[in-house]
């Protein structure tokens, strides 16, 4: 808390509205870079393997504005906080970053790890499921499941792509482009695909392949 | 089975060895025949040989037989050969055991004995026992005796019926007889007991497991018409079709099934009775295309417990639609019908039904009558319930009259609901159930009068707010998981009112609630907020703006807010000292201008002109402002009299968790003084 208790300002008089105004550009092409780059991450979450070392990041001050790869918790203290208020540099607002650090994505991520880790990935390891060319799973062999295991894995593919569905459009409103849904799905069902591990099955132009 | 149907064959044997039988030298007698029918089989390319020395008690006898087809069992056989010690009986009788081949398969032992007056065979592999009897006196009748047979031995009689389905384990025991007369269809009748079968088709739809149960069938066929009688009783296995997924229970469960078959048709089954107990007592008509897919379905079904219909027959939808934890109690009875357009017709007669969700979604107690579903002529209903839950909030017994036809359900007329303390009403419900690609769609007009939001807090778990709200949604309309409300709803809360417009819900039951809303608050009484909150206390009036608030599991993560003091006639405008504390550990940073800050512990409050804060959030930064800004600061309060007191805020961007942790902290008064 300390490090927020600001020594008595000086109240400079300065008008940060009107430099706000000053450099505002409208950005309403779609960040397929950024996108991909949070997708990426998103995903490689969800299927990384749980021996893996991960730091859990609690949110930290920069807010989502930045996600790329995982990198340490910055200072608050020494935070520009014009960036947040879109008075960074040009470049700033010409690549805007995807944001999928909002709690309720990051609830939903955790949820899908956990599934993932229960049960998908031995779906996925068997040939059972596959991942489908709209972001979503499906149970594409369902022989190769027992039947006792059959009910609970449709179950869980139904609540998997329920929170995919969620997910995909979260990600689009959280960051202030809802109509942006369908390509952020584009490019997390690539995103699924490219991260699957050799020997899982995927949908290319609506038939099943290996990969 | 068929290899059974060379003893058919071996019924010429006896005529042959009339001849060979007297010789005193050693004799060897070979035949060929190109093909020998028989009502069963058909045995093609058959050789025989016995080689009989002299004086021998036995002699050695081999048959072979290129193919061997039994097309009315569907059993197909390639290079079957037989080779066993021929023996002489009484009675003129014979008898031969050895082992039995066909092709690479494992080999059988089959023991035939035959004299004037029956023929016997017995056909083993380990336990497995498969014995048959044909009396002469009645040749087109022969007795199968099954002991620990392999399902999987009748994988080709069942592809007769389901070529798609597999057998894959279980065994049968029990008594077959199967008819061969030569003008008549094949028959085959008798009781079986089934136990721990296992089957699945080839596209892994349907499926069973370790069903057990005994079963007395009727079966029979000719080239053009199928016919099987089935009763039974099930005693436990689990079987999966669709997402339809039935358990069945270790209580005996009895089933009778007619069906028939012509030519290349579809299977038509008039006839399906279903008796579970308490739990579901069914009858079921079917009739099929002939690829398998349901042309129309009749069933009706009745329920004196619905307890355990959740775990035996409908777990396997309600976990793919995400209500996998609802549980139900009650009675129903279930009349509907399916055509090849979809679901025809619906009748349920409810009897005190209670759904309950555990995670909290909804609650429905005592849903007692009618709802009946049309997809063509017009018919009413009216269904009532005794109260429930939605999300926590609380409603009384209402009554719901229904009218569908076309493929709509409607509303014939308003429907009041009590609802915390208020009344919500329903008005021109339609509701399209969903049709082929078309998701549910329901369209509704909804109106709040006096609710008391004092309650909703305390349901919601929100601070002791107190107030009325009401309103009019004129519109409502639900498609693919969202809820869009046209017109707003007005709360009337601490002397002042706050109106909600531009609602919608996304995914009302589903992952994630959304709430998107606009609120708009004017001349709230700060002094009742403020004790409310536990923040201080601050008298005054309060007008404020929330728009494009979002709330995504009943979270904020999205809004711009503002909220301004207004001036009111008569109305003092005071903050306390530990209000200010309260704001200014809010506002990230503060501290008091003009004033040094231990001198404001003197005081227990302040005379203000003016209060204003904002907070615009987004990807969890709280980007805040107050009345006016400079740089990185904002002013909230700005100070009238004497002593005058700012409250300025530093550091705009607060992180949103952070914030809130300090929203929490300071009301419950856990701030600590912050003095400079």
């Amino acid at each position: 808390m300390k490090q927020w208790m600001g020594v008595p300002g000086m109240g400079v008089p300065v008008v940060g509205a009107l430099l706000l105004s000053a450099c505002v550009t409208i950005n309403v092409y779609f960040p397929a870079a950024e996108a991909k780059q949070a997708a990426k991450e998103f995903v490689e979450k969800v299927i990384n393997e749980a021996d893996k070392v991960q730091i859990k990041e609690t949110p930290a001050g920069s807010g989502g504005m930045a996600l790329q790869a995982p990198r340490a918790r910055f200072d608050v203290s020494g935070f520009d906080p014009w960036v947040l208020l879109g008075i960074g540099s040009a470049q700033a607002q010409a690549a805007p970053d995807i944001s999928i650090k909002t709690p309720a994505i990051q609830a939903i991520q955790s949820r899908m790890e956990t599934r993932f880790n229960s049960s998908l990935r031995a779906g996925f390891d068997s040939g059972a499921l596959g991942f489908t060319d709209d972001g979503l799973v499906s149970v594409r062999d369902a022989a190769k499941v027992d039947l006792k295991d059959r009910v609970a894995l449709n179950t869980a593919v139904a609540d998997d792509n329920r929170d995919r569905k969620a997910v995909y459009r979260e990600v689009a409103v959280a960051n202030g482009h809802p109509e942006w849904e369908a390509q952020i799905r584009g490019v997390f069902a690539k995103q699924w695909i490219s991260s699957a591990r050799p020997g899982w099955w995927y949908q290319a132009g609506g038939a099943w392949k290996q990969k | 089975m068929s290899r059974l149907m060379l003893t058919r064959y071996l019924r010429l044997l006896p005529m042959l060895l009339l001849w060979v039988a007297p010789a005193t030298l050693a004799r060897e007698l070979r035949m060929q025949v190109a093909t020998l029918r028989t009502p069963v089989a058909t045995l093609e390319r058959v050789r025989l040989q016995l080689h009989w020395d002299d004086h021998a008690q036995q002699g050695q006898l081999q048959l072979w037989a290129g193919k061997v087809d039994a097309a009315g069992l569907g059993y197909h056989y390639r290079n079957v050969h037989w080779q066993c010690p021929l023996q002489r009986r009484p009675n003129a009788g014979w008898q031969c055991a050895g082992a039995l081949r066909s092709g690479t398969l494992p080999p059988l032992q089959l023991a035939v004995q035959w004299d004037d007056a029956a023929t016997r065979a017995q056909l083993r592999q380990g336990q497995a026992q498969l014995a048959l009897a044909r009396v002469a006196a009645t040749p087109d009748v022969t007795t199968l005796m099954l002991h620990k047979l392999p399902v999987v031995w009748a994988q080709a009689l069942m592809a007769q019926a389901w070529p798609v389905a597999r057998l894959k384990a279980g065994v049968v025991d029990g008594q077959l007889q199967v008819q061969t007369p030569t003008a008549l269809p094949l028959r085959m009748l008798g009781k079986l007991q089934v136990t721990g079968m296992g089957l699945d088709t080839r596209d892994a739809s349907i499926a069973g497991e370790q069903l057990t149960g005994r079963l007395q069938l009727d079966y029979r066929s000719t080239s053009t018409l199928t016919d099987v009688q089935l009763d039974g009783q099930l005693q436990g296995g689990e079987f999966l079709a669709g997402n339809t997924y039935v358990a069945l229970p270790t209580t005996p469960v009895t089933v009778h099934v007619a069906a028939h078959k012509t030519g290349s048709a579809g299977w038509q089954i008039p006839k399906i009775e279903w008796r579970d107990g308490d739990a579901l007592t069914a009858n079921a008509m079917v009739q099929m295309h002939a690829d398998g897919s349901v042309q129309a379905l009749s069933v009706q079904a009745h329920s004196d417990d619905m307890t355990p219909l959740k775990p035996r027959y409908l777990s396997g939808w309600m976990g793919v639609m995400g209500m996998g934890d609802v549980t139900l109690h009650g009675a129903l009875d279930l009349d509907a019908q399916v055509n090849a357009d979809g679901l025809a017709a619906v009748n349920a007669q409810l009897h005190g039904v209670d759904l309950q969700d555990p995670n909290g979604r909804f609650v429905f107690d005592g849903l007692r009558g009618g709802l009946r579903y049309s997809a063509g002529a017009p018919v009413e209903s009216t269904l009532q319930w005794q109260g429930g839950q939605l999300y926590g909030l609380k409603f009384g017994p209402a009554t719901l009259p229904f009218a569908s036809s076309a493929g709509q359900l409607r509303t014939r007329a308003a429907i009041a609901v009590p609802m915390m303390g208020g009344t919500l009403g329903l008005r021109d419900v339609v509701i399209r159930p969903p049709q082929g690609e078309h998701g549910m769609d329901i369209g509704f007009g909804l109106q709040l009068a006096a609710i008391d939001f004092g309650k909703v807090s305390q349901a919601l778990g929100l601070p002791a707010f107190q107030g009325t709200l009401g309103g009019s949604i004129p519109r409502a309309h639900y498609a693919q998981d969202r809820v869009d409300f046209e017109g707003g709803l007005t709360l009337q809360l601490f002397d002042g009112r706050v109106a909600f417009s531009a609602l919608s819900l996304e995914r009302p039951f589903g992952t994630a609630p959304s709430l998107s809303a606009d609120i708009a608050m004017d001349d709230l009484d700060l002094l009742r907020l403020t004790e409310v909150l536990g923040f201080g206390s601050i008298s005054g009036k309060l007008d404020g703006r929330v728009t494009g608030l979002r709330l995504v599991d009943w979270t904020p993560v999205a809004f711009d807010a503002r909220f301004i003091t207004d001036d009111a006639p008569g109305v003092r405008k005071r903050i306390s000292q530990r209000a200010v504390q309260d704001i200014g550990s809010v506002g990230g940073s503060s501290f008091i201008q003009t004033l040094q800050g231990k001198a404001v512990a003197l005081f227990k409050d302040f005379g203000y002109r003016r209060i204003g804060i904002g907070c615009h959030l987004e990807n969890q930064i709280c980007a805040m402002n107050g009345l006016h800004s400079a740089g990185n600061t904002f002013t909230i309060v700005e100070g009238a009299g004497v002593p005058r007191l700012d409250v300025v805020g530093y550091n705009r961007a607060v992180d949103w968790a952070t914030l809130v942790e300090r929203l929490l902290a300071a009301s419950k008064g856990e701030v600590a003084p912050v003095i400079h």
